[in-house]
């Protein structure tokens, strides 16, 4: 294989270590108490910030909890139960029950009730989303202050080679958008169960566990009927019934995408769908990562046999067609308890890890080795230190960043080949929400009224491995402005979801 | 260590890749905990006389690493033995002689127009860098690469279906009727000697072969088009502005040799790495758009192979592919030994 090496950055890449090794001065937390205000200031900004969400933390825990339950044979349904609605009690600033959506008119053009401060659920959606992302990018400004906070005041050195990177990449407007997308992402899987005009739970899982209110033109007043009910009546299947984006079905809820043929809210469906492939995708490519990066410190510093021995494997591993490898282990792994914890995604995950590793370790091989050969390595072994030691502080950092890199682009090829599977109708089992099942159901209704089904989720595809890829570019161009196209090689591979 | 010496070792490191890819796949079928007696019978028959007679009769009953070697000894031999499910008793050889040529065909025009389209553009965004031409190639690139092929399929479908009422151009009947999902008819190369007897049926029947296949192809070359547009700016952006190529032409080197030689082998490097993408994308996206466009190619055979548990049939289509992609990256470092003065120097 042909690799290329970018340059080592020789003196900046030692700035860091060597004040983190050299003479005693004050530690964090001494330098803090000298002088505390910036630093006080700040974490009770933050404290606020996770206040008004705290509710939510608690929330998402249960629900992951829950996810277990299948697997864990201590967890009752009952006990379940209990834990989701204490952490329901607990007041959320973003919460649908802070900003209901939900309501029913009083008569034909009457009032809404019990929306949020009366107005139509349209305007009460609107209200919350706009929240949600207000809160979230103010955290991340907050986050943001919080390292300037350090950067003046609490910081040792006045410089450090990642400002450099830093101040790149906040000039780099193409990896800017990436980084926008990629959030504008995050947060809609993160806040899943508030962002949708419903929730997954009451619209898409338990629908007839539910009941809602609607104003009824026939008998003129307000009547009850159990959520999959309405769900039957207002289905997307073509010209003869359909629920547009931005549109209300005939029980006065509000679709901002429409609805799927099931007549499920695809806005609930995709952001729950979203919270799945964020969750495998990072979590596939940390564990990859993790491997790859142990892979790389290792063959870099001893070489040799050892260095053979993972070509060999990696090169046995990327000769494994990914698409169908999956396919293989999903089929064959069907119906045993490893594809059931969440719902199949945990398999999925360490199958991404196991197969994406070999790209990783590749693609980082050329800084790893020539970290390997800087004289600050032969330094730190002829002081005595431990291999383990000087892979993990004088080598890791240095090739963190590439990783980074390639983690990025890689993780948009993990969105697609999970859409991709779903697509076959094999991986995340119905009926929880993946993206690629709404674009397997719409394809009928593609050509028709209902073409919302299949699109909408497509493009999200699309707009989110974008994001990806972009973020990834301006990675690259921050950490090492001299390798534009060293990249290709993992770029092509592993983006693409081996051709899902 | 010399160049041809450095590709000798690639080739020779290609034989245990091939070795513990297929131990992998091997590993993946018998150790899961399908059954593939059951596969055959269906699962109300476990337990049943027959079962346990079709189980001897499979070798499962043999030990793990006898099977093993059997398999293995099986492949290297291709002798890649019967379907069990999807075509019983069919030698699994003659199942991919069947199969194949849909795939071939397929994977022949989505490299050829993704390369068409690609690198042209490519060159064109690298020679005129930061114009409004640029942006738009180079943005429709990123996000023409950047669609999942099976959403992209499920569109160019109904797109061309319904295209006399989108487009106002009916694609079915456009220059020769055809259909939008349907395997291409190759029939006409089984008898190769027609094109020449009888050339003017037969070069129709070759026409309508390229337009059945026309819309998928593009589909599957989508990604590797993206990338060749965007490898191929990236290196002629770079090689125009590098120094050797004003000291080249300093020294009075004849322009023509100062681009073939000096500009063209070089934008060819960073080229070449899309070949093993390439060979990855057409074959792990060849499921998913011979699904969409009802091709039976080997895609769409694994698939079902794999969703009815016809192990054999899996496993060795699953050789066929390592095989395939082991291939493509000798291919690869061929290519770098031929073009690239600097293989095998640097690293011995």
């Amino acid at each position: 294989m042909h690799d290329r090496t970018p340059p080592v950055d020789t003196e900046g890449g030692h700035a860091e270590g060597s004040t983190a090794t050299g003479e005693k001065t004050a530690s964090l937390t001494e330098r803090i108490a000298a002088t505390p205000t910036p630093a006080v200031l700040w974490a009770v900004g933050l404290l606020v910030l996770l206040g008004v969400e705290f509710g939510a933390v608690l929330q998402t825990g249960a629900a992951l909890v829950a996810g277990l339950g299948r697997a864990v044979p201590g967890l009752s349904p009952e006990a379940l139960d209990g834990l989701r609605s204490a952490a329901r009690s607990v007041p959320t600033l973003l919460s649908r029950e802070t900003i209901p959506t939900q309501g029913w008119r009083t008569g034909a053009d009457g009032p809404w009730r019990s929306t949020f401060a009366g107005v139509e659920p349209k305007h009460a959606w609107l209200v919350r989303v706009g929240l949600i992302y207000t809160y979230a990018f103010v955290f991340l400004a907050w986050l943001w202050l919080g390292y300037r906070t350090y950067r003046r005041h609490y910081r040792r050195a006045d410089w450090t080679p990642r400002d450099d990177v830093i101040d790149r990449l906040r000039s780099h407007r193409w990896g800017q958008f990436g980084l926008v997308i990629v959030l504008a992402f995050v947060v809609m899987a993160l806040f899943a169960p508030a962002m949708g005009p419903t929730t997954a739970d009451r619209n898409i899982l338990n629908p007839y566990d539910h009941e809602i209110k609607y104003y009824d033109a026939r008998t003129g007043g307000v009547e009850t009927i159990a959520v999959g009910d309405a769900n039957l009546r207002s289905g997307s299947e073509g010209p003869s019934r359909n629920v547009g984006p931005w549109t209300y079905d005939a029980y006065g809820r509000f679709h901002p995408f429409g609805t799927l043929p099931s007549g499920k809210d695809l806005f609930t469906f995709l952001a729950e769908g979203a919270r799945i492939s964020l969750s495998i995708g990072v979590a596939s490519m940390l564990i990859s990562g993790v491997i790859g990066m142990a892979m790389a410190t290792i063959t870099a510093y001893y070489k040799g046999v050892v260095d053979l021995l993972v070509v060999l494997t990696s090169d046995s591993i990327k000769s494994l067609p990914l698409l169908m490898v999956l396919i293989l282990v999903v089929v064959v792994f069907q119906g045993t308890w490893l594809a059931e914890v969440y719902d199949g995604a945990v398999l999925l995950t360490l199958v991404l890890a196991l197969v994406n590793w070999p790209h990783l370790w590749r693609a980082v091989r050329g800084p790893a080795l020539q970290v390997a050969e800087a004289t600050w390595i032969d330094a730190a072994r002829s002081f005595g230190q431990s291999p383990a030691v000087i892979m993990r502080k004088h080598m890791a950092p240095y090739i963190v960043g590439y990783m980074m890199v390639y983690a990025s682009m890689s993780l948009g090829g993990v969105v697609i080949s999970v859409a991709g599977l779903s697509f076959l109708g094999l991986g995340i089992t119905p009926p929880t929400p993946e993206w690629g099942r709404a674009v397997s159901v719409g394809q009928p209704y593609v050509a028709t009224a209902s073409w919302h089904i299949s699109l909408l989720p497509g493009i999200l595809v699309t707009l989110v491995v974008t994001g990806f890829n972009a973020l990834g570019d301006g990675l690259r161009d921050a950490i090492d402005p001299e390798s534009e196209g060293d990249t290709a090689d993992v770029e092509s591979t592993t983006a693409g979801g081996g051709g899902a | 260590m010399s160049r041809w010496s450095y590709f000798a070792r690639r080739v020779l490191l290609a034989v245990p890749v091939v070795f513990l890819g297929t131990t992998v796949a091997f590993l993946i079928v018998r150790l899961g905990p399908i059954d593939p007696a059951a596969a055959i019978l269906g699962a109300q028959q476990v337990g049943s006389p027959e079962y346990y007679q079709l189980r001897e009769q499979l070798g499962l009953t043999d030990p793990l690493w006898e099977q093993y070697i059997d398999f293995m000894w099986e492949m290297v031999t291709f002798q890649l033995g019967r379907s069990w499910v999807i075509s019983p008793g069919t030698r699994v050889n003659d199942l991919i002689a069947i199969y194949a040529p849909r795939t071939i065909w397929l994977g022949f025009w989505s490299v050829l127009i993704a390369l068409c389209v690609g690198i042209p553009l490519g060159v064109y965004a690298g020679l005129n860098p930061n114009t409004l031409g640029d942006y738009v190639a180079s943005l429709g690139g990123i996000v023409w690469r950047a669609m999942p092929n099976f959403w992209l399929a499920v569109i160019i479908v109904t797109v061309l279906s319904q295209s006399q009422a989108l487009v106002g151009v009916d694609w079915e009947r456009l220059w020769v009727s055809t259909q939008v999902v349907t395997p291409p008819d190759l029939s006409v190369f089984a008898r190769p000697r027609i094109l020449i007897t009888r050339p003017g049926e037969a070069w129709t029947q070759v026409a309508v072969a390229v337009k059945q296949v026309a819309p998928a192809a593009l589909v599957l070359g989508s990604a590797s088009m993206g990338n060749e547009m965007r490898i191929g700016r990236t290196a002629v952006l770079e090689i125009i502005n590098a120094d050797y190529i004003e000291a080249a032409r300093a020294k009075g080197v004849s322009s023509r040799r100062l681009i073939w030689k000096h500009v063209f082998r070089n934008a060819l490097i960073p080229l070449v790495p899309i070949i093993t993408a390439e060979a990855f994308l057409l074959i792990g996206g060849s499921v998913l758009v011979e699904t969409v466009f009802a091709i039976n190619g080997l895609g769409y055979l694994f698939f079902q192979a794999t969703v009815q548990g016809d192990l054999p049939l899996v496993i060795s289509l699953m050789y066929i592919f390592i095989l395939l992609l082991v291939a493509a990256n000798i291919l690869q470092d061929f290519l770098y030994t031929l073009i690239d003065p600097r293989v095998g120097y640097e690293r011995s």
